[in-house]
Formats: structure tokens, sequence, C-alpha cells
């Protein structure tokens, strides 16, 4: 209603505004709450040790999501995350085994790299649907790792290998503080490169983007490079804190890694989102997971109110989005 | 015919099947339609011309029910319609065949034919009477189509036909046809006029909108001409002639003599010899010298955009000879080809093919020049302003807005904006598809505009617009295309509207002419 007239008066301003405010920042304001509650219900949530205790707990499928967030950006989507991140963790261990640790991670990165170019070369260039190609690469890398370990488990006795998942430095864990590198590194990626930039318009609108001469493909392949480079680090670490890792490690975490992104608010249809959004759904993600067990929860109704709890964050932003269009 | 004991007002209003009395329409920034007033006669064949924007698309979606009009009345069989039920309008007994066809590819030719009104018994569906119906109806508008074929690989014409069948089997009294014969090749055409007057026989009215002026005359009872959302004038057939036709669909413009250059000795910038492009266009071939701006001129589907296409590096299968500063070098294979050669497209497509909706008018204005004004790979986001700011000055945009996310842009202002894309790169030559389309006068002035001050500066500027005014206005020189074929060049100064038609309409008519499939 106001949208022709250039100059509205400020009180009219701030209140328009108010729809696209909730909208874009509403989320943080979930997340604010639900720490509240837990904080209240269980100081110990808020001390340093817990919150190191979370940042190393949930740095595989955080690190797993920044890469996430690069794909579904594009207007792209990755289901074999979950298996890439069972292999990465299978080879750590059996690299690990005979090798130092840094080749051991070092080989599950370069394997994550590869199937993230396959995936990548399927979807951009083939132009497969990225949820068929990826749900069949998954069968395939899963498959591989069920032919590497014959279904048993890799034990490594090297206590060198440990160091990058469970060690510390003044009691703040390695694995976190490359969850928090990896955020803001890729972050500012995203925010302020040539790269990010591009990734938001081939994202916004392909064809447009083609039409203006950006390498769409190239952009499309190389985020879900990112993210196998993502998937790889992470299964390093997961294998590092266990000290073993096996071809079926934790299929669930595909939905852990998605819902942290689509929670945080980066729309699934591509273009519009960003890496702040994805630490907003990490820091919720891992809040209800840990509430649950700081407030002692039943395990019964754990996954009801996790569910919706994503729901009703989801809901809200629909909603929202709907009430500032109708503007 | 149903014969009422009341006056003779009452016996001529049964006889009509759709009555529009002053009805009005504007979209912001645009009067679509301005008091419309309109008789349709049961069992009549009407023809509705007029040139691009006239507002025959408003009014026939208006009828159909896809719009409301703003003041105005519509009265169907006598009993006037409210728009305040969807559903209400669509059981008005009109159907509309647009040309965007409203078949879906993937089913049945006889799903396509029942769709939305399946007939059942307790839910499930009763195929055998859809098959007995479908050859009735198939049998009486003498088609051959198979009811389990495809949708998607039957031909435009059958596709059309199912269309016509659908609307015949719900027993609608009015049909609607938009430009229904721009698609169909000669002895397809013929079969559609047959299956008119088979419908008229049966007291179906219909509403029949063609660019084709003698198919027009030879088809229709009486004919309306519109310009500039009002309705002009309506006659018996009978009464029109072709040349009174044009006269009435452009009315009495004043053609402001454009600033026309003389085709002295300038610096050639672009050359295309035999240009062909299977199936669309063949054996074109123009140059574009420094600073000229080419208008191409053609209907709708006469190969103006696959030119542009061609020309940008959109269309692998082109081929052609092309010259850049006389120099021959490769025909451009991608769209980076084409950047590269310095040659730049403004698609006609602006939400789809031009901008990135969900970013800012800022991100869109260097999108096609995203590395440009960066440290390294980092993008420097204070240079990045001082150069958005000064593209938008010079397209007309308010630097004010550039923080505004393009969906939320006027058409005219994002038109600018995929205009103002390239100039970040400064191309030579610049390819505009339909840059005025649907956008308000003011927004077309500024365009014309930056259009000039481009040329002047040396860029060479390729126009195509469906407004022959605004072609004939603008360009330096005209290349005329019909059918995929160029049939002339117009210096600028020896154009005229009239001109320019007469010599498509001279091909267009022709049904020897080589057909479109």
């Amino acid at each position: 209603m106001n949208t022709a007239r250039p100059v509205t008066p400020p009180v009219a301003a701030w209140r328009d505004q108010l729809p696209t405010l909730v909208r874009v920042y509403g989320i943080i304001l979930t997340l604010v709450l639900l720490v509240a509650v837990v904080g209240i219900g269980n100081p110990a949530f808020l001390s340093g040790q817990n919150i190191f205790n979370m940042l190393s707990q949930w740095a595989p499928a955080g690190i797993m999501a920044v890469g996430m967030t690069f794909v579904i950006l594009t207007g792209g989507f990755d289901l074999s995350v979950a298996s890439g991140y069972s292999l990465c963790a299978v080879v750590a261990a059996y690299v690990g085994q005979d090798y130092p640790p840094t080749i051991a991670f070092g080989a599950a990165i370069v394997v994550g790299l590869l199937f993230g170019l396959a995936n990548g070369l399927l979807v951009a260039v083939v132009r497969i649907n990225p949820f068929i190609t990826t749900v069949g690469s998954g069968f395939v890398i899963n498959g591989v790792a069920l032919v590497m370990t014959k279904n048993a488990a890799f034990l490594v006795d090297n206590p060198d290998f440990g160091t990058l998942g469970a060690g510390r430095w003044h009691g703040i864990p390695y694995s976190g503080m490359l969850l928090i590198l990896f955020l803001l590194v890729f972050g500012f990626i995203l925010a302020r490169t040539i790269y990010g930039e591009a990734i938001y318009s081939v994202g916004g609108n392909y064809e447009a983007s083609r039409l203006s001469g950006i390498r769409v493909r190239t952009v499309v392949a190389s985020t879900y490079v990112v993210l196998g480079g993502c998937v790889g680090l992470a299964g390093s670490i997961i294998a590092s804190q266990l000290s073993s890792a096996q071809a079926n490690l934790d299929p669930g975490i595909i939905f852990d890694v998605l819902t942290i992104v689509v929670v945080g608010g980066t729309s699934l249809s591509g273009g519009t989102g960003a890496m702040w959004r994805t630490v907003v759904g990490l820091g919720i993600i891992a809040t209800i997971s840990n509430g649950f067990v700081l407030l002692d929860i039943s395990p019964y109704y754990q996954s009801i109110i996790k569910g919706a709890i994503i729901v009703a964050a989801l809901a809200l932003d629909g909603g929202l989005t709907r009430l500032v269009r109708a503007k | 015919m149903v014969q009422s004991p009341i006056g003779n007002k009452r016996v001529s209003e049964s006889t009509l099947a759709i009555r529009v009395r002053n009805v009005s329409k504007s979209f912001p920034g645009v009067q679509a339609l301005r008091k419309v007033s309109f008789v349709l006669e049961t069992g009549e064949v009407h023809g509705l011309v007029g040139a691009n924007g006239a507002g025959k698309s408003t009014f026939i979606r208006m009828l159909s029910g896809a719009s409301t009009p703003d003041t105005g009345d519509i009265e169907v069989q006598g009993l006037p319609i409210s728009f305040e039920d969807p559903r209400a309008q669509r059981n008005n007994g009109i159907a509309a065949i647009y040309q965007e066809l409203t078949i879906i590819p993937e089913m049945s030719a006889l799903s396509n034919v029942f769709l939305g009104e399946v007939p059942n018994r307790w839910f499930i569906v009763d195929r055998r009477g859809m098959e007995k119906r479908f050859h009735e109806l198939a049998l009486w508008m003498g088609v051959k189509i198979s009811p389990h074929a495809k949708a998607n690989t039957l031909s435009v014409a059958n596709q059309q036909m199912l269309e016509i069948m659908r609307a015949v089997h719900a027993e609608h009294d009015v049909i609607i046809m938009d430009e229904p014969t721009a698609p169909l090749g000669p002895f397809e055409r013929s079969r559609l006029y047959e299956l008119i007057g088979r419908l008229k026989e049966n007291n179906v009215s219909i509403i029949f909108i063609s660019h084709d002026l003698d198919e027009v005359l030879r088809l229709c009872d009486r004919v309306s001409v519109m310009r500039d959302g009002q309705l002009i004038e309506t006659r018996a057939s009978a009464a029109w002639t072709k040349d009174t036709l044009v006269k009435s669909m452009l009315g009495d413009i004043q053609i402001v003599p454009g600033r026309k250059r003389e085709r002295g000795r300038v610096k050639e910038l672009l050359g295309v010899q035999n240009l062909s492009l299977p199936g669309k266009v063949s054996g074109i071939s123009f140059e574009l010298g420094e600073g000229d701006v080419l208008g191409i001129a053609g209907l709708v589907g006469a190969g103006r955009t696959e030119v542009l296409r061609s020309v940008a590096g959109l269309e692998p299968l082109a081929e052609g000879r092309m010259t850049i500063d006389g120099r021959e070098c490769a025909w451009p294979q991608s769209v980076r080809d084409a950047i590269e050669r310095g040659i730049a497209l403004a698609p006609e497509d602006r939400k789809r093919e031009g901008l990135v909706l969900s970013r800012s008018a800022l991100s869109n204005l260097l999108l096609a020049d995203i590395g440009s004004v960066s440290k390294g790979p980092v993008l420097s986001p204070g240079a990045r302003r001082a150069a958005a700011t000064m593209l938008a000055r010079q397209i007309g945009f308010d630097p004010k807005r550039l923080d505004t996310d393009a969906l939320h842009l006027s058409g005219g202002n994002q038109q600018k904006l995929v205009i103002g894309k390239w100039l970040h790169r400064r191309p030579r030559i610049l390819l505009l598809d339909e840059p005025t389309r649907g956008i308000d006068l003011g927004a077309k002035q500024e365009i014309f505009q930056t259009i000039r001050s481009l040329s002047d500066e040396g860029m060479g500027v390729i126009l195509v617009s469906s407004d022959l005014e605004e072609v004939v206005e603008h360009a330096d020189r005209i290349l005329v295309v019909a059918r995929g074929k160029q049939i002339a060049t117009l210096d600028g100064h020896e154009a005229s509207v009239e001109r320019v038609l007469n010599l498509i309409f001279a091909v267009e008519d022709r049904p020897a002419a080589v057909g479109v499939n």
C-alpha cells in the first residue's frame, strides 16, 4: 500500500517492516527462547563444559551442514551424505591402522571430494535430478563401505588417531574449533566472494545466470565437491572420536544435516538463505537434543517435541512470508 | 428459438450470447480497457483484431472469467454474471482456447478431453462412457485422434482439437479462440474453418482472434477492432476491407520522426550472412554498424527471437557466417562465446531469463560481470555499490532502490536492470528482445533514452518489438521477417508501420507459403 510512495512516516515504516523483520530474524528469536527455557530449567546448560561438549558432539553434523548449505543454495540436494560419512570414517580407520593419522584423515577427505565430484558431475553435467542422483550414489557409496569392511568394525589403537575428534586445548575441543572455523570461512565465502555471489545467482535463477555468462554447471558441481570435502572431514572426526568405524555408522545423520540447514531458514528452492542461518539451525537442533537430556525428558516424548518444534519453526516462517506477501 | 411474450427488447436480448457494457480495467500504470461495450449474437462468428497491447487479451480474459472488471457489467445469455465466485464463472458456458494450450502433455487424449469433469459412477471412472462420448465428439467434429494417444505425441493442431472437443463436450455456448490458426498449416487451417462453420450451425457463438486479416474477413460475420484498450468499431465483415481494418487498427498515429541517422560511412561492427536455424529461420543476412539501431519487425513466431538467440550463442544448431569488425569468426556456440565477441542479449522474459528475482537490484546490475569489482576472489562492497550507482544513473534507475529485491520492482524497473546488467561489461553489440513489453510509458521513454545514448557512444543495437510504431520510430534500419524468412530491409526514413504491415501480410497470407509444420 505504501510501496508507490517514496517517503513514509517513520512509525508506519517500522510497523510495515515488522513482518519482514520477524520473518528475516524470527528464527533467532526461536533459538533465544529455547536457550532461555533450557538454561533456566538447568543452568548447567550454559556452562563452558557443556557448551564445549556440544560443540564436539555436533561437529560432524555441523560441518556437513556447512557444505549442505552450499548445495541447497544452488537449488540442489544431497541424500548421499550419510553413506559418504560412513565410508569416509571407514577409510580413515582403515588407513589409520597402518599409517599416521594425518594421512588417514587426508585419505578420507580425498575420498569425500571424489564422490562429491561424481555427484556434482551427474547433477550439473549429465543433469539428473539431484534427489535421484544422490539416492543412487548413496547406495553405491554404502555398498563400497560394506565391501571394504565386510560389515565389521575397523578398530584403530594408535592413540594419536583420537586427537582430532577427542583432543582439547584448554578444554576447547579441536573438533569444535574446526566447526567454528568452517562456519566462519565458508560463511565469508558465501557472503563476500565472487563464488558466493555466483551461488546465490544460480540458485535464484539458473537460466538468467546462464544467460548472463555465469559458468552455471561449474558452480553447481563445485558445491557438491565442497560438501564432499566437508563429509570427508566429518567422517574423519567421528572415526577419531570413536577410534573405530563401520559401514552403517549413523544413517539418521542425513536428517540432522538437512534439518539444521532448513530450520535456519535456507530455502529448499534455492537462492535464499545464509550461513548464519545454518549457525542458528545448528543451535536450535543442538539445544533441543541437549535440553532433553538436561531437563530429563522421557525419551518417549523427545521425538514428538523435536518434530513439533521443527514444524512450528517452518510454519511460522511460511505464515509470515504469506503475511508479508499479502501486504 | 424461444419466443418471449414481453416486448421487443426482451426478445432481442434473448438472442444475445454476451453483452458487455462499459467495462473498464486498469493495472498499475496501465489503463488496459476503457469503457468497452460489445455484443456477441447467438450463432455468430465475431472477429476481434487489434495491434499487440490493444487490450484483446485482457478483454477475453475477462469474458472467460479469468479476471474481474473494475467497472461495467457483463451479461451472458441475458443474465448478469457476478465476479464474486470463481466457480460460478466457470459455469457461464464460455470456453476460451488460448494460444498457450491447457493440455496436460503426459496424459492421454481421452483424459485431456474430460479434464476436470471425469464421467463417473460412484466416483469410479466410467471409462466406457468416456470412450463412447469421445468417439461421438470425434465423429461429429471430423477429427481422427486415437483416444489413447498421449497428448504430447499429437500435433499442435490435434492438441487444439482436444481443447475444442472439451468445449463441445461441455456444451459451451460461447467459444473464444485466441489466434488459433497461428501455429497451423494451410490444410489444418481449412479443417478448423470447417469446424467453426459446423459449430455455428449448432448455434455456438465464436469470438475469433487473428492477425491474419484476410482470414478474419472471410470467416467472420462481424469484426470488431480494438486499439489502446478501446473498442473502436464493430461492422459486418462485408463493410470492412483489409485497408480499412489496418487503418482502424492503427488509428491516426502521429509518427514522430525519431532521430534518423543517414546511413553514411559507418564502421561495420557485426555482419551476419545466411543465418539459419533448422525449422525456425533461414537465409537471414544483415549488417550492423557502429551506433546503428537495427529493428527486426515481424509477427510473433516469425523468427525474431530466434535470430537474436542465435546471434547471442543460445542456439547451438544455428549456422551462418559471422564477421566482427570485418573479420570472419566462428559462430558463437555459447553465451560465453558471444560475450567474448562483445555481444549481449537482454531476453524477452525478464523474470525467467533476465533477472534473479530473489537478489537485490545491485546484485542484478552486476550479475553479468560478477568478477569485475573485487580484490582477487573477494568482493569489494564499496566499489560494487559505486559501480552499481553509476549504472543505475545511466539507465534511469533510482539508486536509492539498489537494495530492493528485483521481485518487488515494477516491470519498467526490472527491464532497466535487464539492460543495465550488461553495461558494466561495455558490450559492443546489444540485442534487445521486447524491451518495452508490458511497461508503462514513462519507463519506455527512459529505456529509449538509454538506447539512444548507448548508440551515440557507438554501441550497435538490435531491437525486436511487437510494437511496430516503436520499431519504425527508433530503428535506423528495419529487417522485416515473416515465417522465418527475411522479406525486406528498409531504411528508417522509407519505413512506415503500414508499409511494414503490408510486407508482412503479403507473405503471411499466402497459404502456399512454406508452412510452419
